[in-house]
């Protein structure tokens, strides 16, 4: 049962690292490789002013959000948008090379020391029956069902959204339709940028991190999207949580060494027995 | 044209010969540089046939570069093989390697391919790292040293990386001219008009995957026995892999010798910038990427066939923005 809910709170994470990186693959076919490492910013923005001015990490979710909202929309309009309708590997490579870019200026500020942010309440817990609760990793499971809500709100409930998921649908129509598909682009990987930013601050407070940890969470990222299907919300989410749950039963059963083992060959069988991904996405 | 393709041919196997006593004139840290550069070189070009030629994004094409290095050094370390041996073992190894995982995984298309390809190279390596007994795990593995000269053996290596550096060429030129490559390119362009033409995909796919596999794999051995020390974090990569990708782009997929020019100018690029500028040289690598991609996505070699204008850059840029 704690293993269980130990799996879970882990999804819970895995399944805010992919909702945005899982939105713009499925809005705009690309991968985002830098979605890593936007991450790794955020979780830099909130050690920074945890650090420096003493602010709440909770508290720092929405600075983070904003700076990586920013990067996102200037990312695509100024350079993606120029390479989106070629091919799939020419975007591909192009985040590639922004995450360099990015991993360096995150290295210039911060150098290459393991960070950590630890708060006042970081090792408390409450009890229930015999099972171990943290506040802390409550309190993230709880923001990432937020979040997550939030966004399906956005993307059903708004005219932006609207036009993002109809932009997904078939770009030529959308275009047509009289949507400015460039601005929808720009403010789509915004979108999946800050979710990156907020994934980053709740991830701060549980592990420490690097400038180059980003490669670790992409491939987590890529693993979920794969279980999961694509460019859907729910499907990220079934995805973290199978995956979280699989990785740490996983481990308990053969040892923590053969946890990204099991996960690599689990995304692989996937791949090959149900291409679709576990909910089976119905518009890709 | 005739006279074009004699005079090439004549540039080529000057060029060729130049390398051959270029060893003479330059000291020990430009032979080791050259070497790698010759390396990459052939990493590129083998990931072209499947990647340049059939257009399926092989990112975890490393993994056979590490299949080859550790069957070398188990090889040689387990059994007392002789180095080629091993190096040959372990190519054929990883020709086999892609067979087996080809046949499932080339069915899959476009970034699917691409993601499971990542998966395998990651599922290997973590299987070497959990495998301590036998492959040493992640304390890494050292080799036998060769029992010469340092100098000599240098040189040495300089000599077979440019002797697989032609192999790999020449394995591409017969490919881009002879049948296989016709039907590697009509699968780039349409697979399924491809198929309906009378191309059976599978088999082409994987063979094309196996030669490429080959190739790396030749390599990887080469590389454990130069090196004397591999460990799964470094042939295992996927940062080669990736700027093996870049390499390609640079100098043109699909080409021939685009994936040469390509690596021999990123690799001195990066070479002069590692030394210069210790501190940026990520920052300058990737802004060097995406200007590549923006700029010239088609490669260099295009660029000079056509001989297009700026003007007609940008205008290519315009067109294909959202």
């Amino acid at each position: 049962m704690q293993i269980l809910l130990n799996g879970i709170f882990l999804g819970a994470i895995y399944a805010n690292i992919a909702v945005g990186f899982s939105l713009a693959w499925g809005v705009m076919d690309v991968i985002n490789v830098a979605h890593g490492t936007m991450i790794v910013v955020g979780a830099f923005v909130t050690f920074f002013l945890f650090k420096y001015c003493g602010l709440d990490p909770f508290l720092s979710i929405p600075f983070s959000m904003f700076i990586l909202f920013l990067i996102g929309y200037y990312t695509q309009k100024y350079l993606l948008n120029f390479v989106v309708k070629v091919g799939i590997f020419l975007s591909l490579i192009l985040t590639f090379g922004l995450d360099l870019v990015l991993i360096n200026v995150v290295l210039l500020i911060f150098t290459g020391d393991y960070r950590s942010v630890t708060t006042a309440y970081s090792g408390t817990n409450f009890q229930l029956g015999n099972i171990i609760i943290p506040y802390i990793r409550l309190a993230i499971l709880g923001i990432c069902v937020l979040l997550t809500g939030l966004l399906q709100l956005f993307l059903t409930k708004t005219r932006t959204g609207n036009a993002i998921r109809a932009t997904s649908q078939n770009r030529q129509a959308a275009e047509i339709m009289g949507i400015d598909v460039a601005k929808i682009y720009s403010i789509t990987l915004a979108v999946s940028a800050a979710l990156a930013g907020a994934c980053g601050s709740l991830i701060s407070m549980v592990q420490s991190f690097t400038p180059f940890e980003g490669g670790y969470f992409i491939m987590k990222a890529f693993i979920i999207c794969i279980l999961g299907g694509l460019g859907n919300v729910y499907g990220a989410i079934i995805g973290g949580l199978v995956l979280g749950v699989v990785e740490t039963v996983g481990a308990t059963i053969f040892g923590t060494g053969f946890q990204e083992a099991i996960s690599a060959i689990i995304m692989i069988l996937v791949l090959i027995f149900m291409p679709k991904g576990i909910m089976g996405s119905k518009n890709k | 044209m005739e006279g074009k393709k004699q005079k090439l041919l004549i540039l080529g196997i000057i060029i060729g010969l130049g390398f051959m006593v270029l060893p003479l004139f330059i000291g020990g840290y430009w032979i080791r540089v050259l070497s790698s550069i010759f390396m990459y070189a052939i990493i590129t070009s083998a990931l072209n046939i499947i990647a340049g030629f059939a257009g399926y994004a092989a990112f975890g094409n490393i993994v056979f570069f590490g299949i080859g290095s550790y069957t070398t050094a188990l090889l040689m370390l387990r059994v007392g093989c002789p180095w080629w041996a091993g190096v040959i073992i372990g190519a054929i190894l990883a020709a086999i390697f892609a067979i087996l995982v080809g046949l499932p995984l080339l069915r899959l298309r476009g970034h699917y391919f691409a993601i499971a390809t990542l998966g395998i190279n990651r599922a290997v390596e973590q299987i070497v790292l959990d495998w301590g007994s036998f492959t040493g795990g992640g304390k890494g593995i050292t080799l036998p040293l060769p029992n010469m000269e340092i100098q000599n053996f240098y040189a040495m290596i300089y000599f077979i990386m440019f002797g697989l550096l032609i192999l790999t060429i020449l394995t591409n030129f017969l490919i881009a001219r002879g049948r296989l490559g016709y039907a590697l390119r009509a699968i780039r362009d349409n697979e399924d008009a491809a198929e309906a033409s009378g191309i059976f995909a599978p088999t082409c796919k994987v063979i094309a995957w196996a030669i490429s596999a080959f190739l790396t794999g030749l390599t990887g051995g080469v590389f454990a026995y130069w090196f004397s020390f591999i460990e799964p974090a470094m042939v295992f990569d996927i940062m080669i892999a990736v700027k093996a990708f870049v390499m390609m782009m640079l100098g043109g997929a699909g080409t021939v010798l685009g994936p040469v020019l390509g690596a021999f100018l990123l690799e001195l690029i990066s070479e002069t910038v590692w030394g210069q500028f210790l501190w940026i040289h990520m920052l300058i690598l990737g802004i060097i990427v995406i200007v590549v991609v923006i700029f010239i996505p088609r490669g260099l070699l295009e660029l000079f066939r056509r001989k297009i204008s700026l003007v007609a850059l940008i205008k290519n840029i315009k067109y294909q923005s959202v």
